[in-house]
């Protein structure tokens, strides 16, 4: 047989080969028998040397064609094979099999409000400040115009350490220790945890406030007005309307007790034909004290009242968490059952 | 301060709705808590005329009577009062109606007879104790007719909190003044004729004020010949109504007069006063007194008390004494009508833990002005109600007469603290309807004289907040300020709020849940844990012994979650808490030391869902990684963990080191400790010291190196250790080596064989050993070049074979 016959039945003899190759290492293993170094092609060609040299460059292009015929069904095959098994991938692919979730974690509500609204404050220009929770009478009370037997000292029972030191009622003694330290124009904002003798459904003997303060020249209650609209609208939406009305607090003149819209009727009183809870059907819900900080204080400070006036304000961040996400239960907030804590995700 | 709606109308002639009520006194300050219908439980009976009444048949004790109810038959009713007589009107709950208790009346029979309905007594209506017989009400009344409407009862009540500056709130006159305000109503305050008979008795009692200070004034009225006994049905009705409890004619007349005008009143029983007089004086130190509640108290020496002529009869404006109170036999009566200092009253009250309407009313003070002519008001409405006759006179004293303080105002600053131009008329108007006398209004400070029933007011900006509050303070303009901040008071460095913030975010973004707990627990809490007691800080006034110390570590409240947590169902947890301890240290300005910690607590289950994770448990390693995380996060340098000498509620115990500086511990909370939470597996923790972290973090700086040209190589060892030996050793050993080309080694595999029968126990870690050549690619004899001399400094150091 010629060797060019020879080369051409191995066109014959791949097919063959390739109808019983099922699988990608079958076809590998006949790309070696006929390709291969030690290949069918190349025991033949090693044969060339037997032919006229006028005979070889006839049979070394038909070992050209040949070769890339073989390359050609050896490459038609394993492409066939891959697209199927390609198929065959996608069709046992099920999308609905769970994933492999990483560790979800979350903050606490507290956290989630308390940073949010110090953000907002934090963009306005306000500094963040941090100070102890166990307090001296001083701070948390004389300074703030609350003199011993001053009856206001009912509205907040205090848990005390000694006669003296006591657990701080309200994040307001940072108003006193910031001005102690600072002249003004000050702005600041102080988050942190506070105590008082009290437990009941509404109550926690421990829950968390935000304290606001800003001193300088010419500040007024209008812009009071203006810096808690704007933020309680960062923190309630747009539509929230805030409601001022007069009420006390030692630390400021004028006091006002601010109310906004209620979230959950958007200030209807009635959610679904139904009296509204949280508000009780007013439409208005007590958000948070504010005033201008009484001159009383500015002089325990050693500040002119005269030269200065500023506006102070203290809200409990658990309550707006509550009025936020609907949380029904205060108690919630510090049993850190998980089911609770990972819908704050 | 509850105040009655028909009250308030007898001082005011409002006429609109509750809800306008409610409203304007809410926006004035005047914050309307709730509506109450004292009522409500009564709201469905009526009256009741007894037609017929005679004795039941079978039983003695019981009547059988005839009721007319406006109906077309009268009703049976069997009654077992003993005062159920023909001809009286009575209270009657209907078959179908509703008891206030919410028992619903039913059709009966007692002793074979029926009852349609019944009669009740003035306990089962609420407007007393009294139940040994039905109420009798007045005649006249028509059978058939609301029970409430008949008896012009008090049916709408307004609950109103008083903020504790408005001493002049707290009285229905108080409040109406408010409401003519805001309505432009007149005021109708009712008219009173008082009759005074008899010699002048003002010399009959003597006052002697010995403490000046304490008692700025002090009114006494005699009265004689009073008839004492129940005070008639509407007074009883209205006290009910307001929240007060019905004693006697004399003292309701004492209790009505306060709520209506504010002014406390005392009645003593005048037999009972010995000497003639009256002495207002501290007491001796540690005296004892029986306060009129029957409880013996023990005073202190500025306690401010009303003495006779040879002992002490009252607690100056808090509480009257046994010794001198009105009873069943009294006629001779001595009115008071003082006016005592805030403080005192308010620390001796406090003190005794003993407020009273009286001394509520006294610590925030009362209208000196009013105080006199509260006592007549007091003395004509006895006179009328009891049949005594006032004497001529009053016995007073008056060491300290009201002096109005003549106050200054300036518009202008009034229009600059608000922020709105309001007109100087209206700031005129506003101050004098208060009752304020203004004058000098044509120069820019303007003179402002109080009146007496407002003690509030001491300053200009007292004022300035009364123009906002009838200006209304709700249509102030809102206007967004510029905030000023000095270069100087600038801190960019990380603050305790923010370097936790950043820890919190790292913790939520790493898949932990943060939890807060309370800053105090039990004093029980810290023994479990074996925790020193000489630093804990004590609760003085806890709410319970949960609570009483403050936590000096934040681990009992992660470990309660835990409790909690698994109580629940759930499996595995990993919580963080960022927190202060809270420690005893006599250098701090507050006697507490106060230091910042994050604890992390791993438990259970590794992965919250089970496919295509393997089910796990959390363990050692866990907790070491996350705190490694933590601390490659803060790029504050690589720590150090050294197995703890011992360790209070951890064992293991392993102590973080970064430097020469111990940031924190992590182990095992003992498992003693965990099953007292009911934790059956190991319970992981970290307890780290954010204060360190903080600088730490704050002096950390981060730098970038360039990345490697040339490409590393790896090879793998097998070490053969003793199990005891830790691999940190091997670690140790191999960088004590000083390889300049090796650039990484980690442990990638542990196999402990089987060990044969008395061999030592050992194990197979495996190592992965990186080397790089910054100049060149190494070759594979480097490699093993390299390779060589870590065999070599393993083998000869350590106890191990490769
Ligand atoms: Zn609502």
């Amino acid at each position: 047989m010629s060797l060019i016959h020879e080369l051409e039945s191995l066109v014959q003899e791949l097919n063959s080969g390739l109808d019983q190759a099922f699988s990608l290492t079958a076809v590998e293993d006949l790309r070696v028998a006929f390709l291969g170094r030690k290949g069918k092609l190349a025991q033949i060609m090693q044969r060339l040397p037997e032919l006229s040299p006028e005979e070889r460059p006839e049979v070394g292009k038909t070992a050209n064609i040949v070769k890339n015929k073989l390359t050609g069904l050896l490459d038609e095959c394993k492409t066939k094979l891959e697209s199927a098994a390609e198929a065959d991938k996608l069709a046992k692919f099920d999308p609905s099999m769970p994933g492999r979730m990483p560790w979800q974690g979350s903050l606490h509500p507290v956290t989630k409000v308390m940073t949010e609204i110090c953000d907002i404050f934090k963009g306005l220009g306000y500094d963040i400040v941090t100070g102890p929770e166990v307090e001296n009478d001083f701070y948390n009370f004389e300074a703030l115009n609350l003199p011993p037997e001053h009856p206001a000292r009912d509205m907040q029972d205090t848990l005390y350490v000694t006669d003296n030191i006591l657990l701080r009622t309200h994040t307001s003694p940072m108003q006193a220790r910031t001005m102690l330290k600072q002249e003004p124009p000050l702005a600041i904002i102080a988050p942190g945890k506070v105590y008082r003798r009290d437990s009941d459904l509404t109550h926690t003997p421990m829950f968390h406030q935000i304290e606001g303060l800003l001193v300088g020249e010419k500040v007024s209650l209008a812009e009071l007005r203006g810096t808690l609209t704007a933020f309680l609208q960062e923190v309630f939406g747009p539509e929230t309307k805030v409601r001022f009305r007069p009420s006390f607090f030692p630390f400021t003149e004028p006091s006002v007790e601010v109310d906004i819209s209620c979230c959950m009727c958007g200030g209807d009183g009635v959610v679904d034909c139904q009296p509204c809870r949280v508000c009780k059907q007013t439409g208005w819900v007590e958000i948070l004290g504010c005033g201008m900080v009484d001159p009383e204080v500015f002089k325990k400070v050693g500040y002119d009242p005269e030269k200065y006036t500023g506006f102070a304000f203290g809200l409990g961040v658990e309550r707006v968490a509550m009025l936020k996400y609907g949380i029904g239960d205060l108690r919630m907030f510090f049993e850190n059952d998980v089911r609770f804590l990972n819908q704050f995700i | 301060m509850l105040l009655s709606i028909n009250w308030l109308k007898e001082f005011v002639p409002f006429t609109g709705t509750i809800q306008e009520l409610d409203d304007a006194l809410t926006m004035l300050g005047l914050e309307v808590e709730e509506v109450i219908r004292p009522f409500e439980g009564i709201k469905e009976m009526v009256v009741g005329y007894v037609v017929e009444c005679e004795k039941h048949p079978e039983a003695e004790k019981l009547s059988v009577c005839k009721v007319d109810v406006g109906e077309e038959e009268p009703l049976n009713i069997v009654c077992g009062a003993p005062n159920v007589r023909k001809g009286l009107t009575v209270a009657v709950v209907k078959v179908g109606s509703v008891m206030p208790d919410g028992t619903k009346i039913k059709k009966t029979k007692l002793r074979g007879i029926p009852s349609m309905g019944m009669i009740c007594s003035e306990r089962e209506l609420g407007f007393s104790e009294e139940h040994d017989g039905i109420m009798e009400l007045e005649e006249g009344l028509v059978p058939g007719a609301n029970l409430v409407e008949s008896l012009k009862l008090d049916d709408e009540v307004l609950d109103i909190s008083i903020t504790p500056n408005r001493a002049d709130s707290l009285s229905v006159l108080g409040i109406a003044r408010e409401v003519a305000l805001a309505f432009d109503l007149p005021l109708t305050v009712p008219e009173y004729n008082l009759v005074e008979s008899g010699d002048d008795c003002s010399e009959e009692v003597t006052i002697e004020i010995a403490d000046a200070d304490k008692c700025y004034c002090y009114h006494g009225r005699i009265l004689e010949g009073a008839a004492i006994g129940q005070s008639p049905a509407w007074m009883r009705y209205r006290l009910v109504a307001v929240g007060l409890r019905p004693i006697s004619n004399i003292v309701d007349v004492t209790n009505y007069i306060m709520m209506g005008f504010g002014q406390p009143l005392h009645a003593f029983d005048l037999d009972r006063l010995e000497g003639g007089k009256i002495v207002v004086d501290t007491a001796a130190e540690g005296e004892k007194f029986v306060t009129l509640d029957e409880q013996e108290r023990t005073l202190k020496a500025d306690d401010l008390m009303i003495k006779d002529g040879s002992r002490s009869v009252a607690l100056a404006g808090v509480m009257g004494g046994a010794n001198s109170e009105i009873h069943d036999g009294s006629t001779r009566i001595f009115l008071e009508s003082a006016v005592f200092q805030p403080a005192s009253v308010r620390r001796t009250a406090r003190r005794l833990g003993l407020s009273s309407d009286a001394s509520f009313r006294f610590e925030r003070g009362v209208d000196q002005l009013q105080c006199p002519e509260a006592m007549d008001r007091a003395a004509a409405m006895l006179a009328d109600l009891t049949g005594a006759t006032v004497r001529k006179g009053v016995c007073k004293a008056e060491p300290k007469p009201w002096v109005a303080p003549e106050l200054t105002f300036r518009p202008q600053r009034c229009r600059d603290l608000l922020g709105v131009a309001i007109e100087d008329s209206f700031c005129k108007a506003t101050l004098e309807k208060l009752g304020c006398v203004v004058t000098g209004t044509d120069s820019e400070t303007w003179t402002v004289v109080p009146p007496s029933n407002r003690l509030d007011y001491e300053r200009e900006v007292d004022f300035i907040e009364e123009v906002a509050r009838v200006y209304g303070m709700d249509r102030i303009e809102p206007v967004l300020p510029q905030v000023k901040r000095t270069l100087e008071a600038r801190n960019d460095d990380c603050n305790e709020y923010e370097f936790w913030s950043l820890i919190k975010t790292w913790g939520c973004g790493l898949g932990l849940n943060e939890a807060i707990n309370y800053s105090f627990v039990g004093h029980t809490d810290l023994d479990l844990f074996n925790l020193p007691k000489d630093n804990r800080i004590t609760i003085m006034n806890p709410l319970s012994s949960e609570q009483d110390a403050m936590r000096t570590e934040l681990a009992p409240g992660l470990l309660q979650n835990l409790r909690h947590n698994l109580g629940h169902g759930n499996t595995g947890l990993r919580l963080f808490e960022l927190a202060h301890i809270f420690e005893a240290d006599e250098t701090s300005d507050t006697t507490v030391r106060e230091s910042g910690r994050l604890n992390i607590l791993f438990y259970g289950d590794r992965f919250d869902s089970a496919y295509p994770r393997m089910a796990s448990e959390a363990e050692y390693a866990d907790m070491k990684g996350c705190v490694e995380h933590l601390l490659a996060h803060l790029h504050v340098g690589e720590p150090s963990f050294t197995l703890a000498d011992e360790h209070a509620w951890m064992s293991p115990a392993v102590d973080v080191v970064v430097g020469d500086q111990k940031i924190g511990t992590i182990g095992r909370i003992n498992p003693e400790i965990a099953d007292a939470y009911n934790a059956k597996k190991d319970v992981w923790f970290a307890d780290l010291d954010t204060d360190v972290l903080r600088k730490l973090y704050v002096s950390a700086c981060v730098k970038f190196a360039s990345l490697p040209v040339h490409q590393s190589a790896w090879n793998d060892i097998t070490v053969i250790a003793p199990i005891t030996l830790n691999v940190q050793a091997i670690f140790d050993q191999v960088a004590a080596t000083k390889l300049p080309l090796l650039e990484k080694m980690e442990l990638i595999d542990v196999f402990v064989p089987e060990a044969a029968e008395d061999a030592e126990q050992t194990r197979n870690l495996t190592f992965r050993l990186t080397f790089r050549h910054s100049s060149k690619t190494l070759k594979d004899k480097d490699v093993d070049k390299e390779r060589k001399k870590v065999v070599y400094s393993l083998e000869n150091a350590l106890p191990v074979r490769i």
